[in-house]
């Protein structure tokens, strides 16, 4: 079966056994193209690169994979994985495969699409064609390439013009357990037209505790006066391993709100790319990562600032047990000319163990003069006196320790707006916290 | 109800003894003042019998109804009735006062075997302690102690002290940051939850505090250690001469601010 790094015949081959790739739709057969010869030009990057210095790939070049495609589908009941808010506004995936039966679209209205790039495209959808992968500016990134060049299936939302949409978007991408590691590939698509508003809810999920290889990649678009927010839950298996790539393209008065939470995959990167395209825009990249024993969670986002007028947040928390390791690195550009930018950014790290690792990097390059940039880092550990006080009070050790915890994460939490969404967010820090206080070193 | 034996405590880190031979007996229905210049170890008598792990206990013994509560640990400690309400209370952002308080409550209820209430049933009883203290239902959903004023954070000990209901407290400096208006009410929470069943260990600096809450027993610690005994009218004696005629009392002279 292929192994990854080979990556001259990989993907070939691949692409030659994948029938069902083929056909359909034009537009996609041509960008896969295109991104089988962007990989053939590339190569997997290694500790060398400067932007993997700190983690080891190992984990996902030690194994090959199988397309998901080939392997056996035998799912459990996911319907608990549903959110109630977007009972009828939502798209399943299973292993990268578009689901109809799972999905529902029903509540929104008739002007908003919600559907599958696939069948969209084939169905003479212009606006996929038009704007598939024209925002994933990753340049020379062999993992983005990767994916446009297994394009098929994904989520495509388009949000007309004015249109303001109650009802949060689920976007559920599950992957189930099988015998052999895999791969899946997963693509989005949220267009937000003129001052139209959505709420979108992208949910990776792993059902099994086996290893597989996740690759999904997000494109964002906002036109002048857009409201998205994006809620992004990483769940995967603990044996998984999930590198994603984030871009949002923003004009005139959008705004941006998005927040990634990291709990699951034995290996996650996150990059999320926030380009501002025009002057008067707000965006906000907060994180959340919840890790414990061998897990690893790398964050490199870019926030780049290229015209006047840009407020932006990142509040990036992490929470480490075991032998865990995070990684942030956090790019804040502000281009010449590009005046009046206020730009906060906070990594701050709870290390729970003796033997959990942090790496963080903030790297700023202002190329301006009338800018606020705020940054900085912090590690710690619980603070003993705030766990004697606790303690004084008649919690136990366990419970002070699980309060403060929950304390930290919670503030994340907080700022997302869709209730089940926070509730499934505030069980997840419950389940970590007892879990990590039991077994601590 | 609570006796303190010939105790002796360094500090763990590096051994510096602090308590030098501390006696004291404490029984239901009392209230106490331990009073002392600054850094004579006043503070650290009440965190080590709140079990600070900061402390070693070198020797002698703490009973608390007849038991040494050497071995326990400080929530052990607060689920049998002990409380301190702390000099510097400490600011705990992101938990608020509510969630403390009610985790608090039900797990020492649990453990002394009364009944826990449910979130509506803490609702009520939390509001009715308010009052005690006269303390805005607003501070219930603030994180704990974050951006209090230095007052009201000396309020908020004695509010948790009301909602715990303990069988003895030791209150350290409760008056300090507390303006006269604002002394007066807290003085007045303090005595309202002084009871037959309860005692409380007043710990200051200043005798302040004394004119609003009437001391059955005064002690005065120097060096470590408690030089002298008597009752309200010790109180007095001090604020007129200050602690300086006491030094011959201590085996070493005092450090610290002298009043
Ligand atoms: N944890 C500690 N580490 C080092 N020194 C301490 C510690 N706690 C108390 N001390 C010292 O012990 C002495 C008594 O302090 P404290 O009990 O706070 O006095 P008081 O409350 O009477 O002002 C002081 O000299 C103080 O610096
Ligand atoms: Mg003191």
């Amino acid at each position: 079966m292929p192994d990854i790094k080979k990556q001259d015949t990989f993907l070939s081959d691949l692409l030659a056994k994948e029938t069902s790739l083929n056909g359909k739709s034009t537009a996609i057969k041509k960008l896969r193209q295109k991104g089988l010869e962007d990989v053939q030009k590339t190569s997997f990057p290694g500790r060398k690169d400067e932007d993997w210095r700190f983690i080891s790939l190992r984990e996902l070049y030690s194994d090959s994979y199988i397309p998901a495609s080939q392997i056996e589908v035998t799912l459990p009941d996911i319907s608990e994985l549903f959110i109630e808010e977007s009972k009828n506004a939502r798209l399943v995936f299973v292993n990268g495969r578009f689901s109809a039966d799972y999905s529902s679209t029903d509540a929104l209205p008739e002007e908003v699409t919600l559907g599958n790039i696939a069948d969209l495209s084939a169905d003479g959808e212009a606006l996929v064609d038009k704007h598939l992968n024209a925002y994933g500016d990753f340049e020379d990134d062999i993992f983005s390439s990767f994916n446009t060049a297994m394009l098929q299936d994904g989520a495509f939302i388009h949000v007309p013009k004015g249109m303001k949409v109650d009802t949060p978007v689920q976007l559920l991408f599950v992957q189930t357990d099988a015998d052999e590691p895999y791969f899946t590939t997963s693509r989005c698509l949220i267009l937000a037209e003129e001052d139209s508003e959505i709420t979108v809810v992208e949910d990776h999920v792993g059902v099994g505790e086996n290893k597989y290889f996740s690759l999904p990649v997000v494109e964002v678009n906002l036109e002048r006066g857009a409201y998205v927010k994006h809620t992004k839950i990483q769940r995967e298996s603990m044996q998984a391993i999930h590198i994603a790539r984030t871009a949002a393209h923003l004009k005139q008065h959008s705004n941006y709100e998005s927040y990634t939470i990291t709990i699951g995959a034995k290996l996650s990167r996150n990059e999320p790319r926030i380009t501002q395209l025009e002057e008067e825009v707000e965006f906000t990249v907060d994180g959340l990562v919840l890790i414990d024993g061998d897990q690893v969670s790398d964050t490199h986002s870019v926030m780049d600032h290229r015209f006047s007028h840009c407020e932006s947040h990142q509040l990036h928390k992490c929470v480490i047990n075991g032998k865990a390791h995070s990684v942030f690195n956090g790019k804040i550009f502000v281009r010449k000319d590009a005046q009046k930018i206020d730009s906060f950014q906070e990594n701050r790290n709870l290390l729970l163990s003796r033997k959990g690792l942090v790496n963080t990097k903030p790297q700023l390059e202002i190329f301006a003069d009338d800018v606020v940039c705020t940054h900085g880092a912090t590690i710690g550990h619980l603070e003993e006196d705030e766990v004697f006080y606790l303690k004084s009070r008649g919690l136990n050790d366990h419970q002070a320790r699980e309060l403060l915890t929950y304390a930290f994460a919670l503030e994340t939490i907080e700022n997302i707006t869709v209730d089940s969404v926070q509730e499934l967010l505030v069980d997840e820090v419950h389940n970590y916290t007892s879990r990590t206080l039991q077994n601590q070193d | 109800m609570l006796e303190i034996k010939n105790l002796h405590v360094v500090v763990e880190e590096d051994g510096t003894e602090i308590l030098k031979g501390v006696n004291l007996k404490i029984n239901e229905g009392e209230i106490h003042a331990i009073m002392g210049p600054n850094g004579s170890g006043k503070s650290t008598l009440a965190k080590v019998v709140a079990g600070h792990e900061a402390y070693e206990i070198t020797d002698g013994d703490i009973l608390f109804e007849g038991e040494s509560i050497l071995e326990l640990d400080p929530d052990e400690r607060a689920h049998l009735g002990l409380f301190l309400a702390f000099q510097y209370p400490v600011e705990v952002p992101g938990v608020t006062n509510k969630t403390l308080l009610r985790e608090a409550y039900n797990t020492i209820a649990k453990e002394r075997g009364r009944e826990e209430l449910d979130p509506l049933e803490f609702e009520d009883y939390v509001h009715e302690r308010l009052d005690i203290v006269e303390m805005k239902p607003e501070f219930l959903d603030r994180s704990i102690n974050a951006g209090f004023s230095g007052g009201e954070k000396k309020r908020n000990e004695i509010f948790q002290m009301a909602v715990l209901d303990p069988k003895i407290s030791f209150l350290d400096e409760t008056d300090s940051g507390l303006d006269i208006d604002a002394l007066k009410i807290v003085s007045k929470g303090i005595n309202h939850l002084a009871g037959e069943n309860n005692a409380i260990c007043l710990v200051t600096h200043y005798q302040r505090i004394l004119d609003y809450i009437v001391p059955d027993f005064v002690h005065v610690m120097l060096d470590g250690k408690i030089v002298k005994s008597g009752d309200k009218k010790l109180a007095v004696e001090l604020e007129e001469k200050g602690y300086d005629w006491l030094n011959d009392l201590a085996s070493v002279s005092v450090n610290g601010e002298q009043k």
